[in-house]
């Protein structure tokens, strides 16, 4: 067992465990400030990191992606806004409690149900990626090629309520990924004769641009609306949280745990599916489902758990095979390329110290922020409540551009952001899926290696892909959760419209 | 979450189709490899072809509803303030871009107050110079006109 070693060489690194410790802070307080989210702070400031030894650099990230998840309650029980799209499904049951004076109880269980989630879902990571990485190295071109193919798919349709937006974002991602020299043969692609663009254009600005100076225009439009923190109540009892109130969530914390990893394997899916999947799970199988929605701890303690435990699987398809699962997975390719560490299954065979390490940081950040939530979530809320976002979001605007300047030093990195950044909002704005376009960015590269790999390894060109049983199995799963989704959203299409009638 | 009613989709059918044509276009001008395959094209084709279907299936639907332009005017601002301070940043360097760029973002987003706004002048590129520059050690961008940093610092 490699995490028991990397465990003992994390504690006993001060330096490394101020960072982590910072990062649960920081992951924290972006988490419950309403708009912001871990992946626009580590977008942010993934370019500091670039300063940094490797393990400090992607503890500091993952840890604040952790925490950030969690801190998306804080916003949802205390503030009825949502920190994250995850922390949505908390907010049903959570804010009604707050509203009945157990905002402290309420996010008591949200804290101890998203460390057992996080928990659940660490440990599978920590028992199974080493496996699920074996099995990679054995895959060819053309299996790797079916995966990349059933990742753009799931990607673009099923997360955001439009399949062929989601899809075109899907699509616009692989078309900008091109921009640049073939790899391969070095032909210029899309460069239109401009040398800036012979370069290609640089993963760093285009996520600051997309999640962080994205994020600023959208502000633009909430500006005004203040935060609100609901009060604690003054009785002890309405705060406190006994073992006999925990105990009903107890199987639903399990359960959810379990679905939220599962989602979290999933290439794209994402916290907030893992949450509303494990919500309606657990309303269905309520022994008093009518209480879900009106003040229930059990529909705190099912989303929170299942967001939290997507954090940790959502790790092994990038660990394992080089392709991010979430946003996050997306921005840490960068840390792990700038630092010339090779993501994908060979990751285990040249850097196992490094990724235990981060995984022992995993653990370590959960005990962390789990400590600091449980005795000092409201003093979180409160802090919040008293930073103007009106100068916050400038002090971000401004930071925005150093950060894509301090990327590669060049000015022109800086214009690709804020292009990106009018983009991202404009995608927000008109339901595209800016998560989906910077993954397809990201996983073009393998995508179109391992397509030409397997092109040049076939006797009969594209049949290659329906050939080999593994390929063929992705690519049906690809096609499978496409046909799923178009017909799940007409049925609720349908749904919708009867009911307007 | 309302299925189906994404605002704008004749608008955004159109621009997608427009944008997989011209994509598609270019792409076929991409060169072949040496043994005259199309290697390099095969993926920007696929995007684009790609565009243009789902702009088909987006012009398909029914018109969805408006788009809120309430806050346009103020996107516009900040757009071109964006642009504008990246330019800037490229003819008087960090530090005078910064200066200016600080107080009309803070204006944007609300900020009134006169003592607020004067601080944010010396405040903003002091502190972005001081982490970035200074202590991470990333060579500033020096302006092609004129840089303070060349009579502060001896660039």
């Amino acid at each position: 067992m490699d995490i028991f070693p990397a465990l003992a060489s994390v504690v006993t690194d001060p330096v490394l465990l101020g960072w982590v410790f910072l990062a649960a802070i920081v992951g924290m307080i972006v988490g419950a400030i309403p708009g912001l989210t871990a992946s626009a702070a580590i977008a942010m400031l993934l370019p500091l990191t670039f300063y940094m030894e490797p393990l400090p650099a992607l503890a500091f990230l993952y840890v604040i992606g952790k925490s950030g998840r969690y801190g998306g309650s804080i916003a949802a029980i205390l503030f009825n806004t949502p920190g994250t799209a995850a922390s949505a499904a908390t907010q049903i049951d959570g804010y009604p409690l707050a509203r009945q004076g157990k905002a402290s109880k309420a996010m008591k269980v949200a804290t101890i149900s998203s460390v057992i989630g996080d928990f659940t879902g660490e440990i599978l990571l920590i028992v199974g990626v080493a496996w699920i990485a074996a099995i990679a190295l054995k895959l060819g071109p053309p299996e790797l090629f079916a995966v990349y193919f059933a990742a753009f798919i799931v990607i673009g349709s099923v997360i955001g309520k439009s399949i062929t937006r989601g899809l075109a974002s899907a699509a616009l991602g692989v078309l900008v990924a091109m921009i640049g020299l073939d790899p391969i043969s070095s032909t210029e692609r899309f460069t239109f004769g401009s040398f800036d663009l012979t370069n290609g254009i640089s993963l760093v600005p285009l996520m600051i641009g997309i999640f962080v100076l994205g994020e600023v225009f959208a502000q633009i439009e909430e500006r005004g609306n203040a935060t609100e923190m609901v009060r604690d109540s003054d009785d002890p009892a309405q705060n406190g949280l006994t073992w006999a109130e925990y105990r009903p969530c107890l199987p639903h914390v399990a359960r959810s745990s379990f679905i939220g990893a599962f989602i979290g394997m999933l290439p794209g899916l994402g916290s907030a599916i893992a949450a509303f999947v494990a919500y309606g799970e657990g309303k269905r199988r309520a022994t008093n489902p009518a209480a879900w929605g009106r003040g229930s701890l059990e529909g705190v303690a099912a989303p929170e758990a299942a967001n939290n435990a997507v954090s940790g699987p959502s790790m092994a398809p990038l660990l394992t095979l080089g392709i991010p699962g979430s946003t996050i997975g997306a921005i840490l390719i960068g840390v792990f390329l700038i630092h010339g560490i090779q993501i994908g299954p060979t990751l285990f065979l040249t850097s196992r110290d490094l990724v235990y390490a981060l995984f022992a940081c995993g653990l370590i950040g959960i005990v962390i922020y789990g400590l600091i939530g449980y005795y000092g979530a409201s003093i979180v809320g409160r802090f919040i409540t008293r930073i103007p976002t009106r100068v916050l979001y400038p002090l971000i605007f401004l930071t925005s551009f150093v950060a894509a300047y301090t990327s590669r030093g060049n000015l022109f990195d800086v214009y690709v952001m804020v292009v990106a950044g009018f983009a991202g909002w404009l995608m927000r704005k008109l339901d595209f899926n800016p998560a989906a376009f910077v993954i397809s960015f990201v996983l073009t590269g393998g995508a179109e290696e391992t397509f030409r790999q397997a092109l040049l390894l076939s006797d009969n060109g594209l049949m290659i892909f329906v050939t080999r049983p593994v390929a063929l199995l992705f690519l049906l799963v690809g096609i499978s959760v496409l046909v799923a989704r178009v017909r799940s959203l007409n049925r609720q299409a349908r749904a919708h419209a009867l009911g307007d009638v | 979450m309302t299925p189906g009613f994404s605002p704008a989709p004749r608008v955004v059918g159109l621009a997608l189709i427009l944008i997989g044509i011209g994509a598609t276009l270019t792409s076929l001008t991409i060169s072949l490899d040496q043994y005259g395959r199309w290697g390099a094209r095969f993926f920007p084709l696929a995007g684009s072809l790609a565009l243009v279907a789902l702009g088909m299936v987006e012009l398909r639907r029914a018109g969805g509803p408006s788009l809120d332009r309430q806050h346009w005017s103020a996107i516009a601002g900040l757009l071109a303030l964006s642009l504008a301070y990246v330019w800037a940043i490229s003819v008087v360097g960090y530090l005078i871009a910064t200066a200016i760029a600080a107080p009309l973002a803070l204006w944007i987003f609300g900020v009134r107050s006169a003592l607020g706004l004067s601080a944010a002048v010396v405040l903003c590129p002091g502190i972005y110079h001081l982490v970035f520059f200074e202590l991470l050690g990333v060579f500033p961008p020096l302006g092609r006109w004129f840089d303070l940093l060349d009579i502060i610092a001896g660039y």
